[in-house]
């Protein structure tokens, strides 16, 4: 199977990967101790299925877990997974020198231990419900006896962090920096043989180029069609579209802080009545409509509706201009002359609107945004940029408002790095810089909260509460919608990776085309 | 000859210097840096802080043009955060691909450019040599990335003649015998390098009627005439070989292009290249990346152009004379 992708992956090597391709590769490369399963409840442990350990028992005091290794499972060069092994992980995953991106969410693991050789202990220092999901969700075992003897600063740049010497069922067998990533079948794997012989990953960075290539049969898969493009894969015999659930969420956020000095609050936005009047003044059915015809799905508050805490039964801000023209009036921005932009003690409502040209959806998005802003008398400036210019501007406080792609973790600790207090930048991803103590304690009561239901009570009272603030107006659940060849018959495809059932793919032997059939005779062993 | 080489050649490394310490001030100028968007999950700032400091780039921006210019004098050309590849590595790499690719269209569209430029001076005013301008001018309005971009949609996707992009067919390349292995490369190079011929061949075309017409009326082209001479034989023996002059400094001052890659040719096609890797270089912020390509691609153009006077010389013998 070839797999269309825009860019490379960033890294491989579990700690460093940041990137949704480096991702897809490490999921079926390396494996977790046990794996969440596709309905991603984080709380306790009822949820997961397991991989490499076969079984795990807690202690009676719930402040360790004791996991037993599956005793057939081999590293890809042979050698067998041992307990230190896991041990080794955990170390390197919090070595501040390596660097890990969420090394931030092992705060509750204290330390583990190796009882012997197919048996880590996890110990914990604190009880809490996502104490199983924080190690077993995050953390991917890794070969000690591989990368012992690298220091943690030069894992990054390490020749060995980029071999994929992993215990999964697929096997890395090239990667061509900038070309493509080739993985191969781990025939003799513990887990079962992958039914796919071969996954190979191709760069290619042009979207329509991409296109191209799965409609003309060269890719297989592709991963993200362009919204505009999805109705020529209903009347292709060849293409078939395949959405998927997503964990991203698109917003238009207001910082709260002054892109000048972020120790003032932002002079515009730091009025609720404004922020909620502009929530107001935009009619995102009609947007939502406009850029995405069909597949689009509207937002219901700031999270994606796959999350298992989501709630869509929410009362948003409603569309209505004439009460959004009145709140302004009342927050003092008045119109100086009908229909010209509003101002408030000589300062006028114009303010820059910070937008990632790459992504064509929030590009159209900012345009419309304008428009129907410019109704209410306020000068939106469009500011389009890189994705890279983009986030580094959002690190700095230096904007005014954002059109931003959030991803989200399945887990309510992951709402605490993107919009908690503690999240502010250079702490976390909370952009706008969105303080608010009872929505801080919300989600603490939800960090403890014994059970799915009693997580999903207090996180709707956490979301209500942030969608009465309005830091941002919530537009849409990013729409993932796969291209893919209709010989290939697709596994479940989960909001957090679709390739995490890779392995269960297959390809029905009538259908098979000459790369299908190629084997594994040039496979690396 | 040889203090002129010397003279050249000076003057080639004060301009290699230049550009390489100009791009290396203004890709650190440029918001972000190596770390600051590396993905869909963002780095924390304690991180981001720890990578910035244990590469250097904390440290005060003339510092660290110090550390480069002594690495680079030492033939280091350092290491890139996006393709976790020493540079020279990567360099040499793409070097030969863009090679490939950018002499195939160098020759197509001198090819077609002479031949059109030809025809059209022997039609002068004629329906055909208007029509020939017409569609060259079209052509050479045309942005590269447009061009590229139908050239995909109608010949890989509407009319699947050609591959869609990248050099080789991914899984059956190592399976194919060595003839095959030239065919699926030639199939990979004809789009991207017609497309670039086309857009350069309008030009060349332009060159060489002007060059022809001007050759046409002159004496010894009467004298071959009254010869016997047939008008083919007149055209092609005669005259052409006296106006591929002008064409011959063309083609010079095009021999920079041939490392130097088409940035979005490149990009569309993704053609692993030096534009290719240029591109995702500079919208990464990989700076040693950037800076190094910046080096190489400077020094293939000082040495095109002193291979383009070199090629002028041997061709025009008043010039060798002085």
């Amino acid at each position: 199977m070839v797999v269309a992708v825009a860019s490379d992956a960033s890294s491989i090597f579990p700690p460093h990967v940041t990137d949704q391709i480096g991702a897809a590769i490490r999921d079926n490369v390396y494996d977790r101790l046990a794996d969440m399963g596709d309905e991603m409840i984080t709380v306790g442990d009822k949820g997961f299925t397991p991989h490499l350990a076969e079984r795990w028992e807690w202690s009676p005091d719930s402040l360790s877990v004791a996991f037993h290794l599956n005793p057939r499972a081999r590293w890809h060069d042979g050698q067998p997974v041992r307990a230190s092994d896991v041990r080794y992980s955990f170390r390197v995953f919090v070595d501040p020198k390596v660097g890990a991106s969420v090394s931030s969410e092992m705060a509750n693991i204290d330390s583990v231990s190796v009882r012997d050789s197919l048996t880590p202990v996890v110990w914990y220092k604190h009880r809490r419900p996502e104490a199983f999901y924080d190690f077993v969700y995050q953390i991917y075992i890794m070969p000690e006896h591989v990368f012992q003897g690298i220091p943690g600063d030069q894992l990054r740049t390490s020749e060995l962090a980029r071999k994929g010497i992993g215990s999964g069922r697929f096997r890395l067998n090239r990667w061509d920096a900038g070309q493509r990533i080739e993985l191969v079948a781990d025939t003799a794997n513990y887990r079962g043989r992958p039914k796919l012989d071969r996954v190979v990953w191709t760069i290619v960075p042009d979207a329509s180029a991409a296109f191209a290539q799965l409609m003309g049969g060269q890719a297989d898969f592709l991963e993200f069609v362009p919204p505009d493009q999805v109705h020529l894969l209903d009347s292709s015999k060849a293409v078939r579209a395949a959405p998927y659930p997503s964990l991203q969420y698109a917003f238009m956020g207001f910082n709260q802080v002054d892109a000048k000095n972020p120790s003032r609050p932002h002079p515009i936005f730091n009025d609720v009545r404004v922020r909620r009047a502009l929530s107001m003044a935009l009619d995102r059915r009609a947007m939502l409509q406009n850029v995405f015809a069909g597949v689009g799905r509207m937002s219901y508050g700031p999270f994606p509706r796959t999350l298992s805490f989501a709630d869509t039964t929410l009362a948003i801000p409603p569309y209505d201009v004439n009460a959004a023209k009145a709140l302004l009036d009342s927050a003092g921005w008045r119109e100086p002359t009908p229909g010209a932009v509003r101002v408030k003690n000589g300062v006028p409502l114009r303010f820059s609107l910070l937008v990632p040209i790459s992504s064509r959806p929030r590009v159209a998005y900012s345009v419309i945004i304008q428009e129907q802003l410019r109704r209410v008398g306020a000068q939106v400036d469009l500011d389009q940029v890189q994705a890279n210019v983009s986030y580094e501007r959002e690190f700095k406080h230096n904007f005014d408002a954002v059109l931003h792609a959030q991803f989200t973790d399945p887990s309510p600790s992951g709402y605490k790095q993107q919009w908690g207090s503690g999240g502010v930048p250079p702490n976390g991803q909370n952009w706008l810089s969105y303080r608010n103590p009872a929505f801080d304690a919300l989600l603490d009561s939800a960090l403890i909260a014994g059970d799915e239901s009693r997580v999903r009570g207090v996180m709707r009272r956490a979301f209500q509460l942030q969608i009465a603030d309005a830091p941002a107006v919530w537009l849409y659940d990013v729409p993932t919608i796969a291209g893919v060849q209709r010989r290939i018959r697709t596994a479940p495809m989960r909001p957090d990776g679709w390739s995490i059932h890779l392995a269960e793919f297959t390809i029905p032997p009538n259908e098979r085309i000459a790369r299908d059939n190629v084997g594994l005779a040039n496979a690396n062993r | 000859m040889g203090r002129y080489l010397a003279a050249r050649l000076l003057q080639s490394l004060i301009v290699v210097v230049l550009v390489t310490t100009i791009s290396f001030f203004l890709i650190r100028f440029a918001p972000g840096d190596p770390f600051s968007f590396v993905g869909d999950f963002p780095m924390s700032g304690a991180v981001r802080a720890q990578l910035r400091a244990q590469y250097g780039y904390d440290r005060p921006v003339p510092e660290q043009f110090l550390l480069f210019l002594g690495n680079v004098a030492r033939g280091r050309l350092g290491y890139s955060h996006s393709m976790h590849r020493d540079v020279g590595t990567i360099i040499a790499g793409a070097v030969p691909r863009t090679l490939l690719l950018m002499s195939a269209a160098l020759a197509a569209s001198f090819a077609i450019g002479i031949a059109l430029g030809a025809l059209q001076a022997v039609r002068r005013g004629s329906w055909l040599d208007r029509a020939t301008s017409g569609v060259l001018l079209l052509f050479y309005s045309i942005p590269d990335f447009w061009l590229a971009l139908m050239s995909l949609l109608a010949f890989a996707y509407w009319l699947p003649v050609f591959p869609a992009g990248g050099m080789v067919d991914q899984v059956m390349h190592d399976y194919m015998s060595f003839g095959g292995r030239v065919r699926d490369i030639i199939a990979h190079l004809i789009l991207p390098s017609l497309t670039l011929a086309l857009l350069s061949a309008a030009g060349i075309a332009r060159f060489q009627r002007a060059a022809l017409l001007e050759v046409l009326p002159q004496d010894y082209v009467r004298t071959a005439r009254a010869k016997g001479l047939g008008e083919r034989s007149v055209v092609l023996k005669h005259a052409l070989r006296n106006a591929l002059l002008p064409v011959i400094t063309l083609l010079g001052l095009s021999l920079p292009a041939l490392v130097g890659g088409a940035f979005f040719v490149e990009k569309v096609f993704s053609w692993p290249g030096m534009g290719f890797i240029a591109a995702n270089a500079i919208a990464s912020r990989d700076y040693d990346l950037v800076t190094g390509t910046v080096i190489v691609g400077g020094i293939m153009v000082a040495v095109g152009s002193l291979l383009a006077d070199l090629l002028y010389a041997a061709a025009d013998p008043r010039l060798r004379a002085r």
